[in-house]
């Protein structure tokens, strides 16, 4: 790291980077223009009001942060006023035990303005006007078009500002580099960047206007990289260091005062994957970003390797050593087999525009210019806990498994139906709402004059969640081995033991414990369940679209801590062995040490679950591993080719934490000496010691392999 | 035909290359004082009871009411005991039982190189099993070590060699007498056979445990490489520091157990400097 890096990186962990947003007086006459005009005119005076951030340090600038006075970013959303309203009432607030609403992401495409620059969107925006006649939609043409032009003043005062500041700076490297930042400012991102740094600084410059994930970052990068360093025209390490200070600067636009800033799920991007020709992305500008970022002492961006069938066998190996030693944990790992397959096939997407996709948050697919369509996340253990306590007559005298089965998915697929009315009510709010400063980089908002928020963008994944996946498939596999297929209990003591939240019935709930086929065993029947579970979904989802005619792609992702623990609370006993209240598990993996057979066989369970790819929406699999086994380096070879296998196997993702469980339970007990230990989480991750006890304790229970 | 097996671990990275499912068959002809699978070693299915876990709530007797003193085996006392004091250890397996777990991780073996090792116990006592199961796998085409002490008539590796593709051979101590002391047998025949099967074509990793006081010097480790040299070249030597996971193991059993201490990392990376 130079010192230049190493001096940014301090600045950056004091929190010293932030820009804070600079309030703005708007005129009260202002309330007299139509509210397109309005919001147009306010989001312009307040860009061109914002001050730049500005050391001695730094070769790039120009990133602003909203203060939520002005309709923002689609992702941050604060300022759209319906929006808000919606959050307010809803946002992490379950409905019915069933549902909850919960945030999304976007990530713009950089493509455009990388190829033509700003001045480019404005002649698309020109193009645009001449076929739109319907006044509204001008209206809006001609909003985005002040504010692209606010956004070129933006960078001229950019570039003002760091002249004046460059001449106080005695460093002479440094004063030149902010000259040249200075220029470089006057030219873009208003023009089409030509070189590997003002590429760097145009991405940086953009992603004020869509704060959230910077997507495919080497596919962007790549051409610019290659033509600099063929032309001597740069280094492999002067392109790193350029690389880690836009890593520092992404991470320096969430403040330190932000429970975020150390959430590795903020700014999620992706390198290699599929091509439209065929070939792997990956390349050596993809290995110098993972490089770059593990280098960095920081939690912001995190990374997912798309891993394809093409790629050199090495790369998989090489970042899987860069996240063992990664104290961070900011790689993850994907199958682009599995994901391409799903959005070409259930999405009915073009290959070209499945492979486009980029990983946001916690895994959740999104493509570039679009936000993503999901709202919600559904607790899937409701329709389980329906058929057992309220609708029991119904499966009292059940002669076999498929006849419970049939009335147990006619209670899930109810459910199903709630959770996309729910979402379709969600949008349908959303989009009273209109959004100016994304959709300049946002697919469809300019040839259709139509807001992101309105469905401007043909290529959206709609991604609801459905929660509590493995709690699901472990009830099913109960009431089959232990009722039918066994016949150790009848389904009218099993309905009795629940509806006494297994009062009276211990013995029963430590036998279904101990002796239970569980999901994540690799056993005919663990399996068959699990598969036939996802058919069912997938059968029911298929050709269903949302409220924007979105196709509808279930994840099963899991969102982030308090969702298990509230959907636990209102979920009363079922036959997986749980009390009423009792937390319900994370993800799809390690299910709370119920899966005994070893890592091979887990990931069997996963892989071959989902035939269909539903869980190609967002799924997250964490598995923990023993750190003494991954220190060893002929064992991690071996765990190199597990995972291989794995993804080869048709698994869909996974992130590994390694620690041992003695580790996690002496930092529960004595947080202070291991406020440094960080683990996955869900599709982030995060530091132990700062999670609730739940979530704490079922890191603890997921097991442990060896 | 059954065979008496007490573990199948799969995902296996410590007994052969690759990413291995290791089978323990029960039953062993050595009583090595440093033995961690001492549950290992009678050749029947057994019952283990964990005294530490026990809280005496009497729920194993409820459930089953020969639980303690006329055991027949039968399990239920596990199955409903809350802390896992009680566990069988040991149970039949066909060819077919084991196949079916065996095949389950075939893919992961193709890719890392890697296969199945028939373990113990001491696998070759139940050699006509071992002899069928390495056949059936070499049918699958799946790599196979045999792990083994090596205290058998050399027929019985004349049997298996054709279908492993490694074996795996504990050398324990050099000197007879010392070798006797702490294992129960003299080695005369182990180094015997492991001189006519080095002569063979398959390969051999010789495993010697490194046990403090016992084994643990340079002395004895030259002697043993001499000897490897007089029989012919292993393909690896691996030094394997002794641990104390099994203690609680021989408390199950009801038996008593000999520590050891634990050879630092600089010892261990001097001794095997010896073989390098």
């Amino acid at each position: 790291m130079t010192d230049r890096i190493q001096k940014l990186t301090e600045l950056t962990l004091a929190g010293k980077m932030y820009g804070e947003a600079k309030s703005t007086e708007f005129e009260r006459n202002d309330i007299f223009l139509s509210e397109c005009e309005r919001d147009v005119k306010h989001i312009c005076e307040y860009i061109l009001n914002q001050e730049p951030i500005i050391t001695e340090y730094q070769t790039m600038t120009g990133f602003f942060n909203f203060d939520s006075s002005v309709v923002d970013t689609a992702f941050i959303r604060s300022g759209h006023k319906n929006t808000e309203e919606l959050m307010k009432n809803f946002y992490l607030k379950q409905v019915d035990g069933l549902h909850v609403l919960d945030w999304q992401h976007a990530t713009a495409d950089y493509k455009k303005v990388l190829e033509s620059g700003i001045v480019g969107i404005i002649d698309d925006i020109d193009r645009s006007l001449e076929h739109h006649t319907i006044p509204e939609k001008r209206e809006y043409l001609l909003g985005l078009r002040k504010i692209a032009e606010a956004l070129i003043a933006w960078c001229e005062k950019c570039s003002d500002r760091v002249l004046e500041y460059s001449r106080t700076v005695e460093n002479e490297e440094y004063r030149k580099n902010l000259e040249k930042l200075s220029r470089t400012l006057s030219n873009v991102p208003k023009n089409a960047p030509t070189s590997f740094y003002e590429a760097c600084l145009t991405i940086y410059v953009c992603f004020s206007c869509s704060l959230d994930s910077v997507g495919t970052l080497d596919r962007y990068l790549s051409r610019f990289y290659f033509d600099d360093l063929s032309a001597g025209r740069i280094t492999r390490e002067e392109a790193k260091e350029y690389l880690q200070e836009l890593f520092l600067l992404l991470q320096a636009a969430t403040p330190i005062t932000s429970p975020n800033f150390t959430k590795g799920g903020q700014s999620h991007f992706c390198v290699g994957g599929y091509l439209p020709d065929g070939s792997d992305a990956y390349n050596d500008l993809s290995a110098l970003i993972l490089e770059s970022l593990t280098d960095l002492p920081t939690y912001i961006p995190q990374v997912t390797l798309r891993w394809t069938k093409t790629q050199p066998k090495d790369v998989l190996r090489f970042a899987m050593d860069l996240e063992r030693k990664d104290k961070n944990k900011r790689i993850a790992f994907q199958n682009d087999e599995k994901r391409i397959q799903a959005y070409t096939e259930i999405c009915g997407f073009t290959y070209e525009d499945a492979v486009s996709y980029t990983t946001v948050g916690c895994n959740e697919p999104a493509f570039p210019g679009g936000i993503v369509g999901a709202t919600s996340k559904l607790n899937l253990h409701k329709s389980m806990e329906r058929v057992f306590h309220n609708d029991y007559e119904k499966i009292a005298d059940c002669k076999s498994f498929d006849e419970f089965y049939g009335i147990y998915t006619r209670e899930l697929f109810a459910d199903l139906d709630k959770q996309i009315e729910f979402d379709n009510k969600c949008n349908a709010v959303r989009a009273r709402d209109v959004n100016y400063v994304s959709a300049l980089f946002f697919n469809g908002c300019i040839e259709k004059a139509k807001s992101p928020t309105r469905g401007a963008s043909d290529i959206v994944v709609c991604s609801p969640e459905v929660l509590e996946i493995t709690n699901a498939i472990d009830s099913l596999i109960v009431v089959k081995q232990f009722v039918y297929d066994e016949k150790i209990i009848t389904m009218k003591e099993l309905i009795s033991a629940l509806q006494n939240n297994w009062a009276g019935y211990e013995d029963l709930q430590m036998l279904i414990k101990k002796k239970g086929d569980f999901f994540g065993n690799d056993t005919e029947r663990s399996n068959a369940v699990a598969r036939r579970f996802f058919d069912s979904i997938s059968g029911f989802l298929k050709g269903k679209r949302n409220l924007f005619g979105y196709p509808i792609l279930i994840g099963d992702l899991i969102g982030y801590n308090p969702h298990h623990k509230w959907f636990g609370e209102c979920t009363k006993a079922t036959p997986d062995g749980r009390y009423a209240g009792e937390m319900l598990k994370f993800g799809f993996g390690q299910s709370g040490g119920y899966d005994r057979e070893g890592l091979t066989a887990l990931l069997n369970s996963i892989a071959r679950a989902d035939e269909q790819g539903i869980r190609c929406g967002s799924t997250v699999t964490n598995i923990t591993l023993d750190e003494a086994l991954i220190k060893n380096d002929d064992n991690f070879e071996k765990t190199v080719e597990l995972f291989r296998t794995y993804f080869e196997n048709g698994g869909v993702h996974f992130q590994l934490t390694y620690v041992s469980k003695e580790d996690l339970i002496c930092a529960k007990e004595a947080p202070d000496d291991y406020k440094h230990l960080r683990v996955r989480v869900s599709g982030f991750s995060d530091y132990f010691v700062k999670l609730n006890e739940a979530i704490q304790d079922d890191i603890i229970a997921r097991t442990e392999q060896k | 035909m059954k065979a008496t097996i007490f573990d199948i671990e799969r995902n296996s990275y410590v007994d052969g290359p690759g990413i291995r499912t290791t089978v323990f068959f029960k039953g062993c002809n050595l009583r090595c004082a440093w033995c961690h699978n001492p549950e290992s070693q009678s050749p029947k299915p057994e019952m283990l009871f964990y005294k530490n876990k026990c809280t005496g709530c009497g729920k194993c007797k409820e459930k089953c009411p020969n639980a303690l003193e006329t055991c027949s085996l039968c399990g239920r006392c596990t199955l409903y005991c809350p802390h896992d004091a009680r566990e069988i250890c040991g149970k039949e397996y066909t060819v077919d039982d084991v196949m079916r777990v065996i095949l389950k991780d075939k893919v992961f073996y193709e890719n890392s190189g890697g296969g199945v090792t028939f373990s113990g116990g001491e696998c070759m006592l139940q050699i006509d099993f071992l002899k069928e199961i390495l056949k059936e796998c070499q049918r699958y085409g799946i790599h196979t070590a045999v792990d083994t002490a090596g205290h058998v008539p050399f027929e019985f590796f004349e049997r298996i060699i054709p279908y492993t593709d490694l074996f795996l051979y504990d050398v324990k101590c050099f000197d007879s007498d010392k070798h006797r002391q702490y294992t129960g047998v003299e080695n005369q025949l182990i180094l015997k056979n492991l001189k006519s099967l080095l002569a063979k074509s398959t390969p051999v990793w010789i495993r010697i445990p490194i046990i403090p006081t016992v084994n643990d010097t340079e002395e004895e480790l030259q002697r043993i490489k001499e000897y490897l040299s007089s029989c012919g070249i292993p393909e690896k030597v691996e030094l394997l520091p002794y641990h104390a996971m099994g203690e609680h193991k021989y408390a199950a059993i009801g038996k008593e157990t000999q520590i050891f201490s634990v050879p630092s990392e600089e010892k261990m990376k001097h001794l095997k400097n010896i073989f390098s």
